[in-house]
């Protein structure tokens, strides 16, 4: 591979992989306060996609009780994005009040909690379709405005491409991470959160409401599993009420591969897959989808903690 | 709640357990597609055709027997395949079977209809030995290596120099794997170059590896076999990139949802096709009109196969009465099962798809194939697929 | 009976399909690890069996067997899907709780990437026309039935015997386990390779009783169904698979009068049950019938 080629690949890697970082996060908070996996995750990306295509485009096909349809206004695009991302994060907290807090106040088997999450995450799916039925939903290619659909680069004879949508989606990824690492790290809320995280008992002896900021939890969550799921949808489509299952295993492999319950790391995961994936040869791009799983298995079996984990998690 | 509704199950079940009994009216018709789960995309199509259909051929009905679609949801695995066909047959009592989606499917429900003798029309099932599972399974979706090869020749109808070409394709999707060595096939007949051979998978959403290799090929015509969703964002990327030659799509172009997918870069996009709706006849026509009064765009190849299947069913028992002198709803069930599968292979059909005719394995004869070249509208979101001469 | 067995038999032996695969689950969990790896183990049987019934190689094995070939197909079923158990499960049996079903997770995605790759499992095809050892799918219950018993006894035994117990000690405490002189690893991988085993024997038998096999048999969204069958089934209980996996397989089939919505109710019913059922469906009898009885304790948490 020649210096080109790399740089291809490389920007290729790092955009799809600002998107994994901000869906796993949204995994990896959860895991942080209630040390449980949501798989309900994936649904709230797709649930995200549709509310942003909804709001900005509006515009439904032939199947399902909306068939035909056209809502009557639109927001612009960033408002459209934020307001979906918002509304996926209230969907965030009502996932906690259905699946989550009813088995945590009976004490009951975590693994329960599996359960419960996929069955909300069967309900949500399955709304979507009736409402909206499985066609593919698009966002035009001019949602963005007047900018080109891609910009290219000279460099000795060859091309460099970079499309718009992978400017945005890596630009608005690392906003939000910016954002993120701001409200944990030096905010009231932020520090109270990883009080939480560290010990939720004792958080709750200092005065710290613990099912409130659950609830908070969930909602930052949501927010980001929503958002990840508009950019994707808006570089590459909304491929039917399912396309969020695959994303919701991979967001699984960079939470691990990043250390469970660390934000750093789900940042260095999706980064760290999103990259391996843009590198593997054309010849084998047919086990690209093992990529991350392969490299979820390796680090288990040899670091389980994670890249940025800490080995105290394995606690016995 | 579930008690009752198991008591209720079981009722039906006592119910339904009497022999030799008559078809009842009107004749039900089963239809098994996804209508949920991830493939239910096709599904949906699929009834919405066949619901055209009914109310259609409801005009006249089977010599003025009504009939009646029966639909059971088969979701996108076999079990669910399996399930739906059983139901349909044992207790929906139907006469014939439309669907189901898949060929991965077929393979497992087909055998079970062929084993109880119930005529089944499987209206997108496009895989290599489907009518072969069994004497009562036929299909009216055209395999694979009968439509690809003609995009091909209108491509270098368009540009005779065409030497250098870029096959690609969804090494996951099984329908894709089998065009594609259709297309390879047919690009060594005509002695062309395959300068690169590129693979992606249906689930993929970024395709920039892929383009930047055709881009460096340098050549004159891209073949991409794959859905709707990737095969169209492998265009739109594609062409972003710069790409400027003659692309032919596959089947799974051949669909009014890739419109939004490429947008404007979805111009000129060769794609040959078992159904147009551009194709002359009375049938088609009344199809296209009132698919295009409900749902405000031109219906696919997958709502037209529907149709046509629904379609074929309906004639062949209106044979079935004019051979039997007789009213099929005073036939045994087995009886008009089995005259409704003779009936089947006998004849043609005059269907939105052209003339057909089923063979004696099941498998379609189909007279007509298009090459469509798609014209997107000034607003860059809606399209249309214009027959090319 | 006839016209009911037409009608339910395929649906029948696929209840008793669904709770073999949930035991496949609920033996490791007896030792406490969740693994998410029977879908895996599944798939692998399933083209073990197809592969031996329809590839040419085979043919004088075939002809020299005739139905002989169906034991066979379920015994190398069963002895690769243990070997590559054993593989598998002594490195990432190291892994607790969610560390496992994890790493479960992964092999299931790389194992089914890999045979949607292969020339000899058919590609994205798959494997059709695999012969049949029964005319009418009712008949299956035939090798479903057998091997359901089978498992039952095994069940029974095994949670009487020295090795359940030290499945349920490593379950409870893993630490003390050890202390005692429980060699944790040993009986981890035990119940690992005992519900691989089964998941692949299952498998083999489900080919021709499906009549056809490919990458999508086992996948990510089978792991979960089986986890919740034995979980809302009763993980304490033996048998509890069995009724999980049961009624969650037939709830899809109950709800389809209701067309679209029934996906949208069978995951209502996953929540419900998980908030309302704690213990399974075998823990809320067992505590009807004798409410004065200890109180079964709570399983511990994966971590």
């Amino acid at each position: 591979m020649d210096a080109v080629q790399f740089l291809q690949n490389f920007l290729n890697g790092i955009s799809i992989g600002s998107v994994y970082a901000i869906f796993a996060l949204g995994y990896t908070l959860v895991f942080s306060i209630l040390g449980i996996i949501n798989f309900a995750h994936g649904a709230v990306f797709t649930l995200g996609a549709y509310l942003t295509y909804s709001m900005s485009v509006g515009q439904f096909g032939i199947g399902g009780l909306l068939a035909g349809c056209q809502i009557p206004f639109q927001f612009s695009f960033p408002l459209s994005l934020l307001f979906g991302a918002i509304i996926s994060g209230v969907a965030g907290v009502l996932i906690e009040r259905l699946a989550f807090r009813p088995l945590r106040s009976r004490g009951a088997d975590p693994l329960l909690a599996l359960v419960s999450s996929l069955g909300v995450a069967l309900v949500t799916v399955n709304i979507i379709q009736y409402l909206v039925g499985s066609e593919i939903y698009s966002f035009p290619g001019d949602v963005y405005g007047d900018i080109k659909p891609a910009f290219m680069f000279h460099i000795s004879g060859r091309i460099v491409v970079v499309r718009t949508v992978q400017v945005i989606i890596f630009a608005v990824s690392m906003l939000i991470l910016t954002l993120l690492g701001y409200l944990i790290n030096f905010t009231r809320i932020g520090k109270a959160l990883q009080a939480v995280a560290e010990n939720a008992a004792t958080a709750s002896l200092l005065g710290i409401n613990v099912d409130r900021f659950i609830l908070y939890t969930f909602f930052l969550s949501g927010f980001l599993g929503g958002m990840a799921g508009s950019l994707v949808g808006t570089s590459f489509g909304i491929a039917g009420p399912y396309f969020g299952v695959t994303y919701g295993l991979k967001g699984l492999a960079v939470m691990v591969l990043g250390g469970l319950g660390s934000i750093p790391g789900a940042v260095l995961g999706g980064m760290v897959i999103g990259l391996a994936e843009a590198f593997v040869p054309t010849e084998y791009n047919a086990y690209k989808e093992a990529v991350a799983f392969a490299f979820l298995f390796a680090v288990l079996l040899i670091r389980p903690q994670g890249l940025l984990g800490r080995s105290q998690i394995q606690k016995v | 709640m579930k008690r009752s509704v198991l008591v209720t199950l079981l009722l039906t079940l006592c119910a339904g357990i009497a022999h030799a009994e008559n078809v009842t009216s009107p004749i039900p018709v089963g239809i098994a597609v996804a209508q949920t789960g991830n493939i239910a995309l096709f599904g949906q199509e699929q009834i919405t055709g066949a619901r055209i259909a009914e109310n259609y051929f409801n005009k006249s009905g089977v010599n003025g027997t009504q009939i009646k679609l029966v639909s059971q949801d088969t979701g996108g695995d076999e079990a669910g395949a399996i399930n739906a066909f059983q139901n349909l047959i044992n207790q929906e009592k139907v006469v014939g079977i439309v669907g189901p989606t898949l060929s991965q499917q077929a393979f497992s429900a087909d055998p079970i209809a062929n084993r109880l003798k119930v005529p089944v029309i499987g209206p997108s099932n496009t895989a290599k030995g489907i009518p072969q599972i069994g004497e009562f399974i036929g299909r009216v979706s055209a395999p694979v290596d009968k439509v690809a090869p003609h995009a091909l020749r209108q491509a270098l109808k368009q540009n005779p120099r065409i030497r250098r070409v870029a096959v690609l394709y969804a090494q996951n999707d099984a329908f894709s794997v089998s065009e594609t060595a259709t297309f390879q096939e047919t690009l060594k007949n005509l002695k062309l170059e395959m300068v690169t051979l590129q693979k992606f998978m249906t689930t993929d959403t970024d395709f920039t590896t892929q383009s930047t290799a055709v881009l460096s090929a340098n050549v004159d015509l891209a073949i991409v076999s794959g859905l709707a969703a990737d095969g169209g964002n492998l265009v739109k990327q594609m062409r972003q990139l710069g790409y400027k030659g003659i692309i032919i799509g596959g089947n799974g172009f051949n669909t009014a949802n890739l419109f939004p997918v490429c947008g404007r870069n979805c111009e000129g996009i060769l794609v040959a096709q078992a159904y147009s709706p551009d194709a002359h006849n009375p049938v088609n026509k009344s199809f296209v009109d009132d698919y295009r009064r409900l749902y405000k765009k031109d219906p696919s190849q997958f709502s037209a196969q529907a149709f046509t299947a629904v379609q074929v069913f309906v004639e062949g028992l209106q044979r079935v009465e004019a051979t039997t002198k007789k009213k099929i709803t005073q036939m045994e069930l087995s009886v008009v099962r089995a005259e409704l599968n003779k009936a089947l292979r006998k004849g043609s059909f005059v269907t939105p798809l052209g003339e057909i005719s089923l063979d004696n394995e099941g498998e379609i004869n189909q007279k007509t194939f298009y090459v469509s070249e798609i014209k997107m509208d000034a607003n860059g979101k809606t399209g249309k697929f214009v027959i090319v001469k | 009976m006839e016209g009911f067995l037409q009608n339910y038999g395929f649906l029948l032996v696929t209840l008793v399909q669904q709770s073999l695969l949930a035991y496949s689950l609920y033996f490791p969990l007896m030792a406490g690890q969740l693994s998410l790896a029977s879908p895996g183990f599944y798939a692998l049987g399933g083209y073990i069996a197809a592969i031996m019934a329809t590839v040419e190689y085979f043919a004088p094995w075939r002809n020299a067997l005739g139905w002989c070939i169906f034991p066979l197909e379920w015994l190398i079923a069963g002895i690769i899907s243990g070997f590559l158990a054993l593989l598998v499960g002594i490195p990432a049996l190291r892994l607790r709780g969610i560390y496992l079903a994890l790493a479960t997770i992964a092999f299931v995605e790389i194992l089914r990437v890999i045979c949607l790759n292969l020339e000899i499992t058919g590609g994205a095809i798959g494997i059709f026309g695999i012969p049949q050892l029964f005319e009418s799918r009712w008949s299956y219950i035939l090798t479903f039935g057998p091997l359901l018993i089978l498992t039952l006894f095994f069940s029974y035994r095994l949670d009487r015997s020295r090795v359940g117990r030290a499945f349920k000690a490593i379950r409870e405490d893993e630490l003390a386990a050890d202390a005692m002189g429980i060699n944790p690893t040993r009986y981890k991988v035990l119940a690992f390779v005992i519900g691989a085993v089964l998941a692949g024997v299952v498998g083999a038998m489900s080919a021709p009783f499906l009549n056809t096999w490919n990458a999508r048999q086992g996948t990510f969204d089978a792991s979960i169904a089986y986890l919740a069958y034995v979980l809302i089934g009763g993980s304490r209980s033996m048998w509890g698979p069995l009724l999980g996996g049961a009624l969650l397989a037939a709830l899809p089939e109950i709800l389809r009068p209701l067309k679209d919505a029934r996906l949208i109710i069978n995951g209502l019913v996953l929540v419900f049950a998980s908030i309302y059922l704690p213990q399974g469906i075998a823990g809320a009898i067992g505590r009807i019938r004798t409410i004065t009885a200890r109180k079964p304790g709570s399983v511990r948490s994966p971590k």
